[in-house]
């Protein structure tokens, strides 16, 4: 193989396509939060039932959840799912479902964490002090639980924001998708791909440090860094 | 809907089973030499974050950090495509896999590795000076030891996302299960029995891991080797 000449010129000329592919990943991974919020809040009650039976079911699926790889999922729902039952999700639908479902396993067990880690004594003594359930829950129980369940949910969308790279193989036209078609025109896959890596790893680790920041702001001294 | 074609048929499924298995084993085994390497590498940069030297410090805070931010997306690709393109080294696809999939958790099992260490009580370090260890004695048979038991939990876990990474080694072509789900969802038009079937193989997997983590970790307490109260819990930075 000949020499590889690089040309960084190549970043310049398409920068503004590739900012448009990284604008879509930050939505499809949004859009996966806002799904993996919802599923992790209706999975982590449903574990907190008195009724056995949806303490089992919502544990299997976020165990199943948890299980599968994002990719498969996201094939599963694109070509499985659509082309089973005609559901025709659109390419973005696919992401943001598959994101939020591996994201809302992972969540349901962080909110779970997060209210199991309050020390049982708390609620008694809001029942003690005439709280009902409802008033125990939204006073006491929540505000020391969104302590402990803020950073980890911040680490949650890291994984997310990591995960949605991946979209691009349904066609999703993020800023690796843009990375491939640009250098299947001009040749440069090494400059556009890791111009498009550097990009996500700052993203990243930005995310990260103000998950980590949030965690020692959150915790206070008490606790060991 | 077609009459004609069954809603379900798995027959596809079964008659591809051989292809389906050899992809699973493929995973399972880029997956295990992975963790094993990133192991390794992972106790080195440990140590490193942990020595007196200022350089080898920051050369592992950098690691940690540049291995953790990384999608395994970008690194595959670059690790396959990038390092022939640059350095002219042409890594055949299943190695290629297993250095990106060992680099990757090495950040991670670092950092896990690290926190272990810390977890064991100062006293323990102190005790080994004061009946005459060196330093390096010390780390030997005092708090590597300790540690490890600290950190096999979180180690289980690690594995378990490996095992999970290895389906986005098909865009580099490694014959993984997902790789040749993928590759028989076309040939017979069924993606929905050919993903399904993945994914349960890919539960079995996990779940299989899981349970023997657990398994090893209740036998290691039982016989007094592991204090849960040092466990580390480390829910949320895996996807």
């Amino acid at each position: 193989m000949d020499k590889y000449d690089f040309s960084w010129r190549i970043i310049q000329e398409n920068l503004p396509e590739l900012i448009n592919g990284l604008i879509i990943t930050l939505q499809i991974s949004v859009a996966g939060m806002a799904f993996a919020l919802l599923f992790g809040l209706f999975f982590a009650t449903l574990r907190f039932s008195q009724y056995r039976i949806l303490n089992i079911v919502s544990n299997s699926i976020v165990q199943v959840g948890r299980s599968l790889p994002l990719f498969v999922l996201l094939f599963w729902i694109y070509y499985g799912l659509s082309l089973k039952f005609k559901i025709n999700f659109t390419d973005f639908q696919a992401g943001a479902l598959a994101l939020g479902i591996t994201g809302g396993a992972y969540m349901a067990e962080v909110f779970r964490g997060g209210i199991t880690a309050i020390d049982k004594g708390q609620s008694d003594a809001a029942f003690a002090i005439g709280l009902n359930r409802m008033q125990t829950s939204r006073l006491i129980v929540l505000p020391q639980a969104i302590r402990i369940i803020l950073p980890q949910t911040v680490n949650i969308y890291v994984g997310l924001l990591k995960g949605a790279t991946i979209v691009s193989v349904i066609g999703v036209a993020d800023m690796i998708y843009v990375a491939q078609y640009v250098s299947l025109e001009t040749f440069r896959p090494f400059e556009l791909y890791s111009f498009a890596g550097v990009v996500f790893i700052a993203l990243t680790l930005s995310v990260a440090s103000f998950a980590w920041l949030l965690e020692r702001q959150l915790s206070g001294k008490s606790r060991r860094g | 809907m077609d009459n004609s074609v069954p809603l379900f048929d798995f027959a596809a499924v079964w008659s591809s089973r051989a292809l389906l298995l050899e992809g699973f084993g493929i995973a399972m085994f880029c997956a295990t030499a992975a963790i094993i390497l990133a192991m390794i590498i992972g106790l080195f940069i440990a140590l490193m974050r942990l020595s007196n030297s200022r350089i080898l410090r920051a050369f592992a805070f950098v690691y940690t950090q540049l291995f953790r931010g990384v999608p395994l997306y970008v690194l595959v690709i670059w690790v396959y495509f990038g390092l022939a393109i640059v350095a002219n080294i042409n890594l055949p696809k299943i190695p290629a896999g297993i250095i990106t999939l060992a680099l990757l958790n090495s950040g991670y099992l670092s950092e896990t590795f690290r926190s272990g260490i810390l977890a064991v009580s100062v006293g323990q370090s102190e005790a080994g000076a004061a009946i005459g260890l060196t330093k390096r004695q010390i780390k030997r048979f005092i708090v590597l030891p300790q540690a490890f038991r600290i950190v096999l939990a979180p180690s289980g876990n690690q594995f378990v996302d490996a095992i999970k990474d290895t389906a986005i080694l098909s865009i580099i072509g490694v014959p993984e299960l997902m790789r040749m789900a993928q590759q028989q969802a076309d040939l017979f038009y069924r993606p929905f029995e050919f993903y399904t079937t993945a994914g349960i193989l890919y539960f079995i997997a996990v779940m299989g891991v899981t349970k023997l983590f657990t398994f090893i970790e209740k036998r290691m307490s039982r016989i007094g080797f592991t204090n849960s109260s040092q466990k580390l819990t480390n829910v949320g930075e895996y996807i």
